[in-house]
């Protein structure tokens, strides 16, 4: 057994040593090649190991970049890359890599957003380059990559043009506090122009409700850097602004270091020993003995954990994303119900009042024919948890399947939900959309819970007797 | 002579000389008191009352000798043909984006498309502008033209469009030139479709997503208007035909459909109009709204943005059919 072991951890040396003599004499070079095809299988495990993995060595940040289509986004993006290759950093992209444009140009039902990765001294980057308004929000919505930052590109030579308004008004929507502004093209115009663009900036910036005053901006020429010229205003300037987004961008804290939360999925009871509920822990660190509350359904319960068991074992401390069970002191297993939260105690509450961004499925993609409007009523999916919700439609006056929507919604019941969680909204049997928690609002009053199912006519008459009172 | 004149020219480049050693040690002096640049100022000046790129600002000054008023006149000057050079160059880029304009005035109805190339600039309220001066360039057409009959749609392609006059003589697509100059970014005006009705006909507009405020003209991505009769009038036929009017360009019916169309087994495949649900009420279809109300759809355009695009080009009949 050992000698086989042995011979197999030396075979592919063997073969190397071997295939390395071969070739230098080239008499015999036929021969490497017959050995090749007898030793195929090793020639693909080196294939594989050819693969780069993924080393985990620093903090994931997801950064996109925002501005006019001819202010140098995708030169910048590409100005990146190379600058950071020139580190090993990054692999160098061409711009025709980024500006996918044929796939830009035919949008459809298809998010088409360019991703690219690098990495910095400290911190290594996911990176989004949107066309649009609607492809941002969509890519919010869906959260292919949810972004931490972004970095907002002006050309020095035009300045601030009329769309940044809706450029920054995209940023705030999407929940992007960290903005770093890059002023491009710095090689054609000159050291006043730069100044009076960056103040203009500011002024923008603050007026939009940002921190105008403490963004960093910096001046450089993406070209420049992407032609290896003038490195003080290209290479070096690319430099700084990554500078900047590692200090200014803060890294998102890990799903691991927040304070634990489990979706409870199912309880039992086992004689003798107690409760059990089981669920994937969702985020944090579950250790035997800590505090827990069940949060759900107007309910709010206060436990301990009296063991963590995963298939079966016990478990010392079990970390985000492990399937356990839980063992809780003193509740009953009526207590505790599917969809309820199990989270350290104070870390979450139950709303039934929220504002969320949601993209309504089209037709071809398996959603609703019909545009809806105010007052449907549909069933809303998130974690373990389903329940009956009044969508309100706050800015348009109906919504029509392939279109995102701002909309309101209204549960029949407070459940733990929080900004950024997703969910899915159904009606009856068909998926209609799914959306993003993008701000909680005031708990209902037991009247507004009571009207929720109420039907059309008591809604107009209702409406009726509020417009004018004195008419019974 | 000669020699006189030599000597004229000599002492002014000299003068010149002096000045400008003056006028920078002016400047250097200023600068360095902390106080802003005569200079910067200006440019910052004359950017925050024009509008125009930084890049042309300084031309403007430069050429002006930092003239304010002078440089802000021959920057209003150039404005148009700085757009149309900015518009020519980026003439290829394609516009799949925009809005749709509805404008309904009296027996006058307008459904308008423009294009541009990024969502961005489609909410941008200088795009807005252009629409709806598109809608009134339309509007002052149609006044001018008859109906014959109960009434008459004209169909604009492109260049009709561009051709069109405002109301200060200006041609559309200069208009559209001088906004391609300040957003930098291509631009279109796509087709139109104006509707003239005899005075019995009515018309009702419809534009998503819009606010719920009745302008004359709504913006949107979708837009619709729609031809009825009101055989007997009542309070809610304003209300009823907008309602319609939303429901189709909601559903998106194909046609009206006559009394021999017989409704389809699956509703959500319902392309006639009197037989799909009411979009408001989903308890009726839009026959039985219709026959309460006591209206009559005469004819209905949709529009969506994009939908010429998507389609690509062999949809050029469509053109042919509606163009009566």
């Amino acid at each position: 057994m050992t000698s086989i072991i042995v011979a197999r951890a030396l075979a592919p040396v063997v073969h190397n040593s071997l295939k390395q003599l071969f070739s230098k004499s080239p008499r015999i070079r036929n021969y490497s090649k017959c050995l090749q095809v007898a030793t195929v299988n090793y020639n693909q495990k080196r294939l594989y190991a050819e693969k780069k993995t993924f080393e985990r060595t620093k903090p994931h940040c997801n950064v996109g970049t925002i501005g006019h289509v001819d202010h140098g986004k995708t030169t910048l993006t590409a100005a990146i890359t190379k600058v950071l290759s020139e580190q090993k950093l990054a692999k160098a992209r061409g711009y025709q890599d980024i500006d996918n444009a044929p796939e830009e140009k035919a949008r459809g039902i298809t998010i088409n957003v360019a991703h690219i990765e690098y990495q910095t001294e400290s911190r290594h980057y996911g990176h989004t380059d949107c066309p649009g308004h609607a492809d941002y929000i969509k890519n919010m919505i869906t959260g292919a990559a949810q972004m931490d930052g972004a970095i907002m590109v002006v050309a020095a030579t035009d300045g601030v043009m009329p769309q940044t308004r809706e450029h920054l008004l995209l940023a705030k929507q999407i929940g992007v506090n960290h903005i770093v502004v890059f002023i491009n093209k710095v090689d054609a115009a000159d050291k006043e122009m730069v100044e009076l663009v960056e103040m203009e900036i500011r002024e923008l910036l603050t007026e939009m409700g940002f921190d105008g005053e403490n963004i960093p901006i910096i001046a450089g020429s993406a070209l420049c850097a992407l032609e290896g010229k003038n490195p003080e205003i290209g290479s070096e300037a690319i430099m700084k602004l990554l500078k900047e987004v590692d200090a200014y961008i803060p890294t998102p804290v890990r799903e691991l270091d927040k304070p634990f939360l489990l979706p409870v999925e199912h309880t039992y009871s086992i004689q003798g020993r107690g409760t059990v509920v089981t669920g994937r822990l969702e985020r944090g660190v579950l250790k035997k003995g800590a505090e827990c509350e069940f949060v759900g359904y107007n309910k709010v319960l206060k436990s301990t954990i009296t063991g963590v068991e995963m298939f079966h074992q016990l478990l010392d401390e079990a970390h985000a994303g492990d399937q356990i069970g839980a063992l809780v002191r003193g509740l009953k297993r009526d207590d505790i119900k599917r969809g309820m939260i199990m989270a350290k105690p104070g870390t979450v509450k139950s709303h039934d009042h929220l504002e969320s961004q949601v993209y309504v499925l089209s037709k071809e993609e398996g959603g609703r024919s019909k545009p809806f409007t105010s007052y449907i009523q549909l069933q809303m999916f998130s974690r373990t948890w389903d329940c009956a919700v009044q969508v309100i439609v706050p800015d348009k006056e109906m919504v029509i399947p392939g279109e995102d929507s701002k909309l309101v919604l209204k549960m029949i019941r407070p459940m733990v939900i929080e900004e950024g969680q997703r969910f899915t909204l159904r009606d009856g049997s068909q998926t209609l959309g799914t959306g993003v928690v993008t701000k909680t609002l005031p708990r209902l009053s037991e009247n507004d819970r009571l009207s929720l199912t109420e039907g059309k006519k008591a809604r107009e008459k209702k409406a009726a007797a509020e417009s004018n009172p004195t008419a019974k | 002579m000669l020699f006189l004149s030599l000597c004229n020219t000599s002492v002014v480049i000299l003068l010149i000389f002096v000045m400008q050693i003056i006028v920078r040690s002016v400047r250097h002096f200023c600068l360095t008191h902390a106080n802003f640049g005569t200079e910067k100022s200006l440019l910052a000046t004359l950017r925050k009352r024009t509008g125009y790129t930084f890049a042309n600002c300084k031309k403007a000054l430069e050429i002006h000798n930092n003239d304010l008023i002078k440089a802000e006149n021959w920057l209003k000057q150039q404005a148009q043909a700085m757009g149309w050079s900015k518009a020519t160059k980026l003439e290829g880029r394609q516009t799949t984006q925009g809005l749709i304009g509805v404008a309904v005035e009296e027996n006058k109805g307008v459904l308008v498309e423009v294009n541009c190339e990024t969502d961005f600039v489609s909410r941008n309220q200088e795009f807005h502008s252009v629409v709806q001066d598109t809608l009134n360039a339309c509007l002052s057409y149609l006044k001018k033209q008859s109906v014959q009959g109960k009434l008459t749609k004209i169909c604009l392609d492109s260049e009709q469009l561009k051709n069109l006059k405002l109301d200060d003589g200006k041609s559309l697509a200069d208009r559209l030139a001088l906004m391609i100059g300040t957003v930098g970014e291509n631009a279109s005006l796509k087709r139109a479709m104006c509707i003239k009705t005899a005075p019995e006909i009515r018309l009702a507009g419809y534009a998503h997503p819009s606010s719920n405020d009745d302008k004359t003209c709504q913006l949107g991505r979708l837009g619709g208007i729609l031809v009825y009769k009101a055989i007997e009038e009542n309070e809610n036929t304003n209300a009823i035909s907008r309602g319609i009017c939303q429901h189709i360009v909601g559903m998106d019916p194909k046609k009206i459909g006559m009394s021999t169309d017989e409704p389809v087994a699956n509703k959500d495949d319902e392309i006639c109009l009197i037989h799909q649900e009411y979009l408001l009420d989903e308890s009726m279809t839009v026959k039985e709204i219709l026959e309460e109300n006591k209206l009559e759809v005469i004819d209905f355009k949709r529009f969506e943005c994009g939908e010429c695009s998507k389609a690509a080009r062999d949809q050029l009949l469509e053109y042919v059919e509606t163009c009566q």
